[in-house]
């Protein structure tokens, strides 16, 4: 028989927070949920509130310091959750500034007790106690310290079989504050900002008896309250070897492209990663669109993350038409404060609804703009998460990529990611008889056969046609090719 | 409520039916502490002691804009003193003048709150202090 102590799980009803919680909240734990001002703590302790209170398991808020309830009440009021009726039916506001003013810690904490005891709530919160900290100065002599205080008011509240939350700001530096010790969960949220953009990040500094996602996630705060994106969870070793690349590759998709499919050795293998690099105007977008195209046709939905502005031309209104018939999905932003977890989330949820086997983002260089610049340090760190995430989803990407012409260097990809990928086409611009002119060739194709030609292009209202292979210049890649004698050009693709 | 009650026509009902019949001054003097002090068992333990004096103080200075008279009693910091210095006031004057006083006193009161926190949120912090008025079966069968 097995006696060990079974630990129910709150839900938080803050979406992504019980993801990082790991389940959800532990009942009966005293919780601190801590940041500088601004931060959001108000906001997210308000919304686990209005999720989780019942008149069956009601919730009290206590207002100790920090902003005027009047203020609270007027301001919280704007978010989406925040629901009038629950007020005085299952939540209940207690104000205890007076007693607390005095820094009689005592009393405040029997006032605390006597409203607990009186309605015995399943859900406690207090607000704030750094403030609390700060007050201890004035303490009179012959009460109990806020130490103490705190202390008493977790054991307290634990025994009266409630879930509870401390709010307040933490002080950071110096001997960590012994409530860091007492609490079972501690929720840090801190805001950064950097250049023009802000960020929010929360964290699980600690949750007692679960395994909690660690490292800082983003959120947001909107009119619906908070949304956090959990940074993708990225499994460590499990000693089982991952699916080869051999068995994921047997299927293979069809570019929409003709002659590209053979270019890539019959297709591009079902669930690999393609990145498409070239100068602008080189034709990506016109590629992934028709690769979207090709699996509407097939019936495989797609979806795309678009940063680029599109101009009208016969393919975008192909795109726009696929997304306004509801064959695509489209995550389309403009904004400048990102986080790769943010878009990670949504496309996951958009990949699901759509049944999506097709993924485009179109592109990386857009994508690095509109994430917010604290992350560009790690772009390259989140960018592999993506993938690792996609991967595990078994979509098909298809990703792509500027990439100034340099006839002195060979790259994929500014961003290193290019080992990253599966599989990888270069486009170019070179130099014959005074016209610029487009070639193509495929780099790499992971564990496949593929042809090694590089193929001139042309874009037409159609799309893209693949011409000859270049065979009669050499030095393509640097960009200014001279003609060299080719007795019996070979035409088509040979691998 | 038995039906959807305008916060102007509670206090109006509220303060009449506080204050007894035949009212006069010092009956009305009494029905607005009355009054005042049920919303502050409301709201004190909601917003603070500190916070609702302090609203109470704002709305006293608003009113005495119309009635003059009042103005002396704001200047009072000490909260007990202010009511007992309001209550003598309102005393003081003609009936229908401190009735009037009294409810534009209350009715500004409940506005300020309604601009900060909304009107669904006051109704519903205030809805205990107003006498309820009778439902519309038992008005008739008492004419």
């Amino acid at each position: 028989m097995n006696n060990k102590v079974t630990i129910r799980r709150l839900h938080t009803g803050v979406p992504g927070l019980d993801a990082i919680l790991g389940g959800g909240l532990p009942e009966f734990s005293f919780n601190l949920i801590v940041g500088p001002p601004g931060s959001g703590k108000t906001t997210l302790a308000h919304q686990i509130m209005f999720a989780s209170a019942t008149p069956e398991n009601p919730a009290l808020f206590f207002t100790v310091f920090g902003e005027p309830p009047l203020k609270m009440l007027r301001y919280q009021q704007q978010f989406s959750f925040f629901n009038l009726d629950r007020i005085n039916e299952s939540i209940r506001f207690v104000n205890l500034s007076d007693d607390a003013a005095t820094g009689n810690y005592e009393q405040v904490l029997v006032r605390i007790t006597q409203e607990v005891e009186t309605s015995s709530p399943a859900l406690v919160f207090v607000d704030s106690f750094r403030s609390i900290m700060q007050e201890n100065r004035r303490q009179p002599t012959g009460t109990i310290s806020q130490q103490q205080f705190i202390n008493q008011l977790g054991i307290q509240l634990s025994y009266w079989q409630a879930t509870t939350f401390l709010i307040g700001e933490f002080v950071s530096g110096g001997d960590p504050h012994p409530v860091l010790t007492v609490a079972d969960g501690i929720l840090s949220l801190e805001q950064s900002v950097y250049r023009n953009s802000m960020v929010r990040k929360i964290q699980v500094l600690k949750m007692r008896g679960q395994e909690t996602r660690p490292g800082m996630h983003t959120f947001r705060i909107t009119s619906n309250g908070v949304e956090i994106f959990p940074a993708a969870l990225i499994l460590g070793d499990t000693g089982v070897p991952e699916t080869s690349v051999s068995l994921r590759s047997k299927v293979r998709l069809t570019t929409g492209v003709p002659g590209l499919d053979d270019m890539l050795g019959g297709g591009l293998p079902s669930g690999y990663s393609l990145l498409v690099a070239g100068p602008s105007g080189s034709g990506k977008t016109i590629l992934a669109t028709a690769f979207l195209a090709e699996g509407v046709r097939r019936g495989e939905p797609g979806v795309i993350v678009a940063f680029e502005q599109t101009p009208s031309q016969s393919w975008v209104r192909t795109l726009d038409d696929m997304i306004r018939a509801g064959q695509i999905g489209l995550i389309n932003t403009r904004s400048l404060d990102l986080s790769i977890d943010e878009i990670v989330q949504h496309l996951t949820e958009l990949i699901h609804k759509m049944k999506a086997t097709r993924v485009v983002i179109d592109s990386l260089s857009g994508f690095e703009l509109a994430v917010a610049p604290a992350f560009r340090e790690d772009f390259r760190e989140s960018l592999f998460r993506m993938f690792v995430v996609l991967s595990n989803l078994g979509v098909t990407v298809l990703m792509t990529s500027e990439l100034e012409d340099r006839y002195i260097d060979l790259r994929f990809s500014p961003y290193g990611s290019a080992f990253l990928t599966d599989a990888i086409i270069v486009q170019r611009y070179i130099e014959v008889e005074s016209r610029l002119r487009r070639v193509m060739a495929v780099v790499k194709v992971r564990a496949s056969v593929h042809s090694t030609e590089i193929r001139l292009f042309n874009i037409t209202d159609d799309g893209i046609v693949i011409g000859d292979p270049v065979l009669d210049y050499e030095g393509i890649l640097g960009g200014q090719p001279t003609r060299v004698k080719v007795s019996n050009p070979v035409k088509g693709g040979t691998p | 409520m038995p039906t959807a009650d305008s916060y102007q026509e509670a206090i109006r009902r509220t303060l009449t039916l506080r204050s007894e019949a035949p009212p006069d001054a010092s009956a009305v003097a009494e029905a607005t502490l009355q009054t005042w002090h049920r919303m502050a068992d409301e709201l004190v333990p909601v917003i603070g002691s500190h916070g609702a004096d302090v609203l109470f103080g704002r709305s006293l200075y608003i009113t005495s804009i119309h009635f003059p008279w009042l103005a002396i009693v704001g200047e009072h910091r000490n909260s007990t003193a202010q009511l007992a210095n309001l209550k003598a006031r309102l005393a003081d004057r003609e009936t229908d003048t401190a009735a009037e006083a009294s409810y534009t006193l209350l009715v500004t009161f409940v506005e300020l709150l309604i601009s900060l926190i909304g009107e669904s949120l006051t109704e519903r912090l205030l809805a205990p202090v107003w006498v309820q008025r009778l439902p519309a079966s038992e008005q008739e069968s008492e004419t």
